[in-house]
């Protein structure tokens, strides 16, 4: 996989943002699973929350664009459990109360992260968080990019996180 | 609490869920006089109102990054406002970067959480805020 090394570096900031936000505000701890290589694009999750993020990084002496995004998927029942322990009642559908809920997430996780990868000499921007909701749903990855699935089990079922990540040659 | 319990406080944030939160977490400490707006561009105009009213906010607690008046944004329009340079200002972000600190205090913010944040955190900032 091009610029495969660079991808392991670039997740670690996001696996352990992922666990200082579940601990901290969803009062779970994240058991990170084998993470995989994804290589379609079926949601393994009924509810996601998508975040992009673009800058540029150090290589080979001079600084290259890369692209990324961050993907958070989460099963209903899981997702509903995650809201009620946030938000202190319980949520047992997709209602527009927690709607936003997901997007919290990954916002939070993904600025953390920006924290870390910019002493990893990444600059960062981030995008606006989006929703996909929906049995089988897909991710639409951004182009030429690579996608590793880091599945955490928790309290409240498993959850799924997913980075793409590419950069220039 | 050594604070007045029913001191005005208004929670700007554009995610109604970390809205509820932090509303959950400041009854929790104790408080019981909370209203929200969903961007600097909504509580704006509460602010301008409640002085006119002469009920006029004690405290704000604003997320930094919202799609149409940025919380940094609400800052500088309070504290270029006449009466309003000291009103206690807490500043929320997701962004952990030291130069977003930098930033904000510049601009005159009372104290500042770093998402994600517990209600003893928040009590800790409020605290030092009002000492």
């Amino acid at each position: 996989m091009p610029g495969e090394s660079h991808f392991i570096e670039f997740s670690k900031p996001f696996i352990d943002a992922a666990k200082n936000v579940f601990e901290t505000m969803v009062f779970t701890k994240l058991e990170t699973q084998k993470p995989q290589i994804k290589s379609d694009a079926v949601s393994r999750g009924d509810i996601s929350a998508v975040l992009g993020l673009s800058g540029d990084m150090e290589k080979n002496g001079g600084r290259v664009p890369y692209k990324a995004m961050l993907v958070v998927s989460f099963p209903y029942d899981t997702y509903f459990k995650c809201a009620s322990a946030m938000l202190g009642e319980t949520y047992t559908s997709y209602d527009p109360e927690i709607a936003d809920l997901g997007g919290e997430i990954v916002n939070m996780i993904m600025g953390n992260a920006k924290r870390d990868l910019k002493t990893m000499g990444y600059s960062s921007n981030m995008a606006i968080p989006s929703m996909v909701e929906g049995k089988d749903h897909t991710i639409k990855y951004p182009m030429g990019t690579h996608v590793v699935l880091i599945p955490f089990t928790t309290t409240h079922g498993t959850i799924y996180m997913e980075i793409c990540y590419s950069e220039a040659e | 609490m050594a604070l007045k319990a029913d001191i005005k406080i208004l929670v700007v944030d554009d995610m109604s869920t970390m809205r509820k939160i932090i509303k959950n977490m400041l009854s929790q400490i104790g408080f019981t006089n909370i209203a929200e707006a969903d961007d600097g561009a909504t509580a704006w105009p509460m602010i301008e109102s409640a002085i006119k009213e002469g009920r006029p906010y004690e405290f704000i607690v604003s997320d930094w990054n919202m799609p149409q008046m940025s919380g940094l944004d609400l800052l500088k329009n309070v504290r270029s406002t006449p009466g309003l340079e000291k009103l206690p200002f807490l500043m929320i972000t997701a962004e952990a970067e030291q130069g977003n600190v930098v930033i904000a205090v510049k601009a005159g913010v009372s104290n500042f959480i770093v998402k994600p944040f517990s209600a003893q955190v928040l009590k800790e900032k409020i605290d030092r805020i009002f000492k």
